[in-house]
């Protein structure tokens, strides 16, 4: 079970402060596939780093497990991020220079894990995903699809019980997004907890649950059949006009949610 | 994480951008070839000096007249007229030092030797038949100066190759009678050619018998008297002897009497400090080379920030992301280093291939320093891109800030 009690996390931009997050709470029960949607710059990243330990709220409490993770220090985070968490963005975040069985094997390189016990099991990663013929190749070699395919079995290969997709669909096709889609589903179905952040009600609709923020809060949570309503989806992010308008033209202009931090305080 | 995986995924990132990382190599490179060429000239010349005076043979011992002063006291002149050296002096010497083999007077002028109508200038030495083993000379063709009492000076000369050459052209000199200033002598060696050594160029002199030369240059001393010790003899209790019975027949000491190994020592000392001067300042490019290496770990950690923010999110901590960076720096400055070493020693074979003469070779201490130098170069310079990389925010380094 994940739950966020009053997080709160503040850049601070030149002279004023930016609160990206204020005060949210949340609970995630193991196995759920939670989608956060919102317009750019409501604090879905934000919140997205922080449940990923990639960042450290300014206030709240973050419990993973039962274990608070919001005070622990760098090289824990990190081997919490190595063991229990894994990432899927949207731009991929493939090695180029390597190919894909070795992107795979990255995080079991971390772990220490032994090299031909890594070689089998980045290859029956791959070959979840069906990229079997693809493990010598290049992310140049590979189209989008594939590309995030491999970030798929990488993200999985450490066998973590959370994980995390930013905009997983945002730089493919909806040929290609259907397939991580189905992806997704299926590592949810084998018991993983998953948490999208999404623009794309496409996304959203296969979620158990969605949670819609905005300016740094969550303002509605959607559940079961309510999410198939596709309209009743549009309604809940299109409170007032502008907001809507966010919604659609998001997916073209997605570096605009983010956000510049300077370094904590 | 494992050591290997380390070495292959640092190599993998330089390979990717080979330009960078060749032309940041190359830094290294130019300064491992300046060390070990400068240091190999270094101690080619270090050999050189010390086989000349192997072949003047090393337990010689000089004595000349006037007291060469260098630790300050009296200047020359104030003591006294310092006495000449005689060739009773030599016959001392030999008779009561043990160690002394042969105790060779010289005397110096410089003269025309000619033949008919050629004629050259000349060194005109006058020795004993000793020094031919004293200075360890083989003939060309006739015999050397023959034994005979030390004042007796008969007129009989040995030509240097380079004489011989000049006034005979290819005839036969044995037997001819040559003129030096207005004595004639006739000539019963020609001594085999040996090319220039230290002080004097044995091919382009006449030796003529001591007493003879002594004549000639209207001197009742001699320039210099010259000890051969026996093999493996130690020349400081022989030094000492001869001062004292010097000193004893002089009354004051008014010579110079040293060793040809403290000459060599001295020698030595100098070249070996040259060396470590050049070495020093060239291994300055080396640390120029440090800062090139920096300056593209540097560029490379800001331009795969976003990898870097990857590994983070991948679970890497900051140790490890550390070594990378750290590993890349140091496998640059090494392999700069083991280059530079393989390029330089090619340089200093070739430089023996057309200068046979000086046979020049990296000391091994220079080749050790020079590795290990580059490799702290890595090290030393890879530390600050390194530890930026480490400590990289992850949410900022995986959108590229």
């Amino acid at each position: 079970m994940i739950r966020v009690e009053g997080l709160w996390r503040t850049y601070q931009m030149g002279d004023h402060e930016l609160h990206a997050l204020r005060g949210v709470s949340e609970t995630i029960e193991d196995g759920e596939y939670v989608a956060i949607m919102g317009p750019s710059g409501s604090g879905k990243s934000t919140l997205l780093n922080l449940l990923g330990c990639l960042d450290s709220p300014n206030r709240g409490r973050y419990l993973l497990a039962d274990e608070d993770v919001a005070g622990l220090g760098d090289d824990a985070l990190a081997e919490t991020r190595l063991r229990r968490i894994g990432f899927i963005f949207q731009s991929f975040h493939l090695v180029p220079r390597l190919t894909a069985v070795q992107n795979v094997e990255m995080p079991m390189i971390f772990a220490g894990i032994a090299p031909s016990d890594r070689r089998r099991r980045a290859e029956s990663s791959l070959a979840a995903v069906g990229l079997s013929d693809r493990l010598g190749h290049k992310p140049n070699e590979l189209s989008g699809g594939q590309k995030q395919r491999v970030a798929i079995a990488r993200s999985t290969v450490m066998d973590p019980g959370l994980l995390l997709a930013d905009e997983p669909t945002g730089n493919l096709d909806s040929r290609s997004g259907a397939q991580v889609l189905d992806l997704l589903a299926e590592l949810h179905a084998g018991g993983r907890t998953l948490v999208v952040v999404t623009h794309d009600p496409a996304v959203a609709r296969r979620a158990d649950r969605v949670v819609v923020m905005r300016d740094g809060e969550i303002v509605k949570r959607v559940q079961g059949q309510d999410i198939s309503d596709l309209n009743g989806l549009f309604d809940i992010s299109s409170e007032d006009d502008p907001s809507k308008q966010d919604l659609n033209t998001a997916r073209e202009g997605d570096e605009t949610e983010a956000v510049v931090p300077e370094k904590p305080v | 994480m494992n050591p290997l995986d380390l070495l292959r995924f640092a190599a993998q990132a330089l390979l990717q951008n080979r330009r960078r990382s060749g032309l940041s190599l190359l830094g290294v490179v130019i300064g491992v070839v300046a060390v070990v060429s400068l240091t190999a000239i270094g101690e080619g010349a270090l050999r050189y000096v010390t086989t000349q005076f192997a072949s003047l043979g090393s337990s010689i011992v000089n004595v000349s007249p006037g007291k060469n002063e260098t630790t300050g006291g009296m200047p020359h002149g104030i003591g006294g007229v310092p006495n000449d050296l005689t060739l009773q002096d030599a016959i001392v010497l030999e008779r009561r030092v043990q160690a002394v083999r042969a105790a060779v007077p010289v005397s110096v002028s410089t003269d025309i030797v000619s033949y008919r109508e050629r004629g050259r200038s000349s060194r005109v030495v006058g020795v004993t038949s000793e020094f031919q083993q004293l200075q360890r000379l083989d003939m060309d063709s006739g015999s050397f100066l023959p034994e005979s009492e030390l004042d007796r000076g008969a007129a009989v000369v040995v030509l240097g190759h380079r004489v011989a050459q000049e006034l005979f052209d290819n005839a036969n000199p044995l037997g001819a009678t040559v003129r030096i200033g207005s004595w004639r002598m006739r000539v019963i060696g020609v001594l085999q050619e040996r090319g220039q050594q230290l002080g004097m160029n044995i091919d382009d002199v006449a030796l003529i018998p001591v007493a003879s030369g002594m004549r000639m240059a209207n001197k009742s001393s001699v320039n210099r008297i010259m000890l051969d010790l026996y093999p493996k003899s130690d020349s400081k209790p022989v030094i000492a002897q001869v001062k004292k019975i010097l000193i004893d027949r002089h009354d004051e000491e008014d010579f110079t009497c040293i060793s040809q190994d403290a000459v060599l020592a001295s020698l030595s000392s100098i070249l070996g400090i040259l060396t470590l001067v050049v070495a020093g300042i060239a291994s300055i490019s080396l640390g120029v080379a440090g800062i090139g290496i920096m300056n593209v770990m540097l560029v490379s950690v800001s331009e795969r920030t976003d990898e870097v923010g990857l590994l983070k999110a991948l679970g890497a901590n900051q140790r490890q992301i550390l070594q990378v960076f750290l590993l890349e720096a140091t496998m640059l400055s090494s392999a700069g280093g083991l280059i530079g070493l393989a390029s330089g020693t090619a340089l200093v074979e070739l430089g023996n291939l057309l200068y046979p003469r000086i046979d020049a070779a990296t000391p091994l201490w220079a080749i050790a320093a020079v590795l290990g130098l580059s490799l702290g170069t890595g090290i030393v310079f890879g530390v600050l891109p390194a530890w930026r990389a480490s400590r990289l925010d992850p949410v900022a380094a995986l959108q590229g800030h």
